[in-house]
């Protein structure tokens, strides 16, 4: 300890005349700080107990000053990062790692197996490691082989095991510092391997990342990143057009028409990977019935509210999966027509009583459509819209809003409490991977009657498809992953669990001549690789 | 006097402990669960059931009560699951800028308002006392959230004459405090003006002109003391708007303070971090009028205390 406080004390009278020098450059030149103004506050900084605690903006700065032993490139693409080699077994049960030489930490320890080892132990430990289960609980345990050496074993076949290892909660932290700030002083003392090093952290409010000088991969391109929570959007674009900040995510999309007009601002949309829907109860008549399923699928304009409500930043789905995930497939298309969805109701016994109101036996056919407030964007504008639509073939359509704090809830009922027909719902795989967002949606419940094992909302059940996923998680190449996947969303697509509606665009605006900034379509904006 | 101010404070636990007793309640009986919103959204039940277990929520209510209380008694909060740990650190860093911006709307308040209101009254139908009228009225009808948005177009985005966010100095009070102010100071004009114009009318104002005292002196010897009662109380009351229209400032301006956390707290559910901040700020309202109260006694001896 003493001998730390000497040597840091040493180090810091040898370069503080050196760090003053730099301080009148950055001063001097204030692009060498790039700011952000985020949407989302930062507040813990640890990618276990609890990951980053808030979704994008944690997880954003996380990817800036961490590494993992693979990443994700901008099109989410797995690409090598704190490993250089990997081999997934045939069996799919381990993958093998050949580690970076020569990578250190920004606290100046070495990054070796053993460190790899203590990580992947962290995420295993369901107590210390309370989110993101899905991606370590299949993690059976973790063998260093040399020093630039580790076998990760599962329990049973993943082949997204490495998609566990590019999600932010796979980042790599130096077990010195771990050791030194303790488990709970990780959240705000961060120490990774990555491009940018922590210079502040105000949690809630700012963080501020300086260029890691000993990075493997180099010198980043700016010297200082400034993370900025700024919760109201019209705050951040009046401060990306102030130029006190160079890049903000989250741009409402009736504010981009303006920002495009403006000469010093550059705008960049990108598909998400959330396709939202109208999950159906597949419990209870008449919603077993595919064919009202389907109708209910032809009677929504989703084109128009692409167009109308979302300015053209959204686009009709035509798959489950939304188009940049890892499996995406094409795998049909409802196309609007009321008269369709009339006639396939038809065929289901549903026929017009009086004014145009379906009735089969002397009953109407009623839908209570669950919505939330703000959870999704525009949530309540499209459930009225799609109110509108099934009122206009005759379904009697009934709204119930709930605020988003209390909408999760809603949703995870067990069968006999649920009180919709239709619920509000999107997913976003944290992971980028097709196989683990159908699995999370589709697979079948273990119990029909209890609460959700995941997110299969609406009780889906079919066997070919549970054996489809289970087949394409123990198939290690990825073009037989993606047929079976392929093969899955065919089937869902024409089953029709959901009212499929569209996948929204991200927006993020920069300053002119700030280069490099990435949107990811998991919502994520990431600077490390950005300039000016 | 000090025993006064001194049951006073002995008062406020109680009082915090009542309000926190509600807040419990209400919390409990609201939908939303704090483990499955810090589970993510993309969480499996089991994740939930883990941090369920975890926070202490599969407790029986009474429990999870008798927890909390003994908690804060021994000066525990209990765990944040937006900080991830204890809050009490990240809420005293944020305090200094809620009590900063509410001390420059209450200064503001009291610079602009008062005065505006006794010029007001004293020129009376005039065409000063109409222009003073019409702002008020345009100050009430104006939502903070609003002015705020226009404040930022036109001093920060038109030209570039503040900071349009954050903490950047102290010219970055400018525009929140405005917003926030912009109500306080129509509703003090508008109080002052009325209660000066009824003392003006009063017998003792006759008397003191009779003995020939200018009409200046009239006003800030007699007058004005008399009609700060009414105008103090006023203020008072409104430091609670204060506390709740300072949210959605804060939020506009990316203040930072403790309104937008409070918010966000609440959509999270997380009731360890609303305990804490609703401790703040209910400690900080009694306070408050205690000093109304000593104010009280300041202005008009009558109403001093044994």
């Amino acid at each position: 300890m003493l001998r730390r406080t000497a040597l840091s004390l040493l180090s810091g009278a040898a370069i503080a005349p050196l760090a003053g020098w730099r301080d009148a450059i950055a001063q001097a030149a204030p692009g060498r700080t790039l700011t952000y103004g985020q949407s989302t506050r930062v507040t813990a900084l640890d990618p276990a107990q609890g990951a980053f605690a808030t979704y994008p903006g944690g997880y954003e700065v996380g990817y800036c000053m961490f590494d993992r032993l693979v990443d994700f490139d901008a099109d989410l693409r797995i690409v090598p990062g704190l490993a250089t080699r990997w081999e997934v077994a045939a069996d799919v049960m381990s993958v093998r790692f050949t580690l970076r030489k020569g990578v250190t930490f920004h606290d100046g320890t070495a990054f070796d197996a053993a460190a790899v080892k203590f990580n992947v132990e962290r995420l295993m430990d369901r107590e210390r490691t309370p989110t993101n289960r899905p991606l370590w609980d299949v993690v059976a345990g973790v063998e260093v082989v040399d020093a630039e050496t580790v076998v990760v074993r599962t329990k049973a076949p993943f082949s997204q095991i490495l998609n566990s290892f590019a999600h932010g909660s796979g980042s790599i932290v130096s077990p010195a510092s771990v050791a030194r700030h303790g488990e709970k002083g990780v959240a705000q003392n961060p120490v990774g391997a990555g491009p940018f090093m922590l210079e502040s952290f105000v949690p809630g409010q700012e963080v501020v990342l300086k260029a890691f000088p000993g990075y493997w991969g180099g010198r980043p391109a700016t010297e200082r990143l400034a993370f900025k929570f700024i919760a109201e959007a019209a705050t951040r674009v009046a401060a990306l057009r102030t130029g006190s900040v160079d890049i903000v995510d989250s741009v409402p999309v009736q504010l981009v028409a303006g920002l495009r007009r403006e000469a010093g601002i550059d705008v960049i949309a990108r598909p998400g990977l959330r396709p939202l829907g109208l999950a159906i109860n597949l419990s209870a008549a008449p919603f077993d019935d595919v064919r009202v399923r389907q109708a209910l699928n032809h009677a929504v304009p989703v084109r128009q509210i692409a167009e109308r409500v979302f300015f053209g930043f959204a686009k009709a789905s035509d798959s489950p999966l939304a188009f940049d995930t890892q499996g995406y497939k094409r795998a049909g298309e409802y196309e609007f027509s009321p008269d369709k969805a009339k006639a396939l109701l038809a065929q289901a016994g549903w026929t017009p009583g009086a004014g145009g109101k379906l009735q089969k036996g002397g009953q109407p056919l009623k839908l209570r459509m669950l919505a939330s407030e703000g959870l999704f964007p525009g949530d309540v504008s499209i459930a009225e819209i799609c109110q509108r639509a099934f009122q206009q073939v005759g379904i009697e359509a009934e709204i119930r809003k709930v605020e988003g704090g209390a909408y999760w809830g809603e949703l995870r009922r067990e069968r006999k409490a649920l009180d919709f027909d239709v619920a509000f719902f999107g997913f976003n795989p944290s992971n980028a991977s097709g196989l683990y967002h159908l699995e999370s949606l589709f697979k079948s419940n273990a119990d029909d009657n209890g609460k959700l094992d995941v997110w299969n909302i609406g009780r889906y059940r079919n066997a070919r498809v549970d054996e489809l996923l289970a087949r394409a998680n123990a198939t290690p190449d990825l073009a037989g992953q993606n047929a079976l996947l392929g093969e899955v969303q065919k089937i869902v697509w024409d089953e029709a669990p959901y009212v499929w509606l569209h996948v929204n665009e991200n927006v993020t605006a920069v300053r002119k001549g700030v280069t490099g900034v990435e949107v990811w379509p998991i919502v994520f904006t990431i600077p490390r690789r950005a300039g000016a | 006097m000090t025993g006064f101010v001194l049951s006073r404070l002995a008062r406020m636990p109680l009082i915090a402990f009542g309000v926190l007793t509600i807040i419990f309640a209400i919390f409990k009986a609201v939908p939303g669960d704090e483990a499955q919103m810090m589970a993510g959204a993309t969480a499996s039940q089991a994740d939930i059931d883990l941090l369920r277990v975890r926070l202490g929520l599969d407790r029986p209510v009474l429990e999870q009560y008798a927890t909390r209380m003994l908690g804060l008694l021994s000066g525990d909060l209990g765990y944040s699951s937006t900080f991830r740990g204890n809050p009490l650190p990240h809420i005293l860093a944020r305090l200094p800028a809620t009590l900063a911006l509410a001390a420059s709307a209450i200064l503001v308040t009291i610079l602009v308002g008062i005065p505006a209101g006794v010029v007001a009254a004293a020129r009376q139908g005039s065409a000063v006392d109409l222009a003073i009228s019409f702002a008020v009225v345009a100050l009430l009808a104006i939502p903070n959230f609003w002015l705020g948005l226009l404040l930022i177009f036109v001093l920060s985005v038109e030209w570039g004459l503040l900071p349009s966010f954050g903490f950047s100095g102290w010219a970055s009070l400018a525009m929140p405090t405005a917003a926030l102010s912009a109500r306080l100071i129509a509703l003090v004009a508008r109080m002052t003006r009325g209660v000066v114009i009824e003392e003006l009318a009063k017998d003792y104002v006759r008397t003191a002109r009779a003995k020939g005292m200018g009409g200046g002196a009239v006003l800030t010897r007699h007058v004005l003391r008399n009609a700060m009662i009414p105008t103090v109380t006023v203020i008072g009351l409104q430091m609670g708007y204060l506390l709740g229209g300072s949210v959605v400032v804060e939020r506009l301006f990316a203040w930072p303070g403790l309104g937008d956390l409070m918010v966000n707290a609440i959509g999270a559910r997380d009731f360890t971090l609303v305990q804490a901040i609703t401790v703040v700020f209910v400690l900080g309202f009694l306070a408050i009028n205690l000093v109304v109260e000593l104010l009280y006694a300041a202005i008009n001896p009558r109403l001093r205390h044994g």
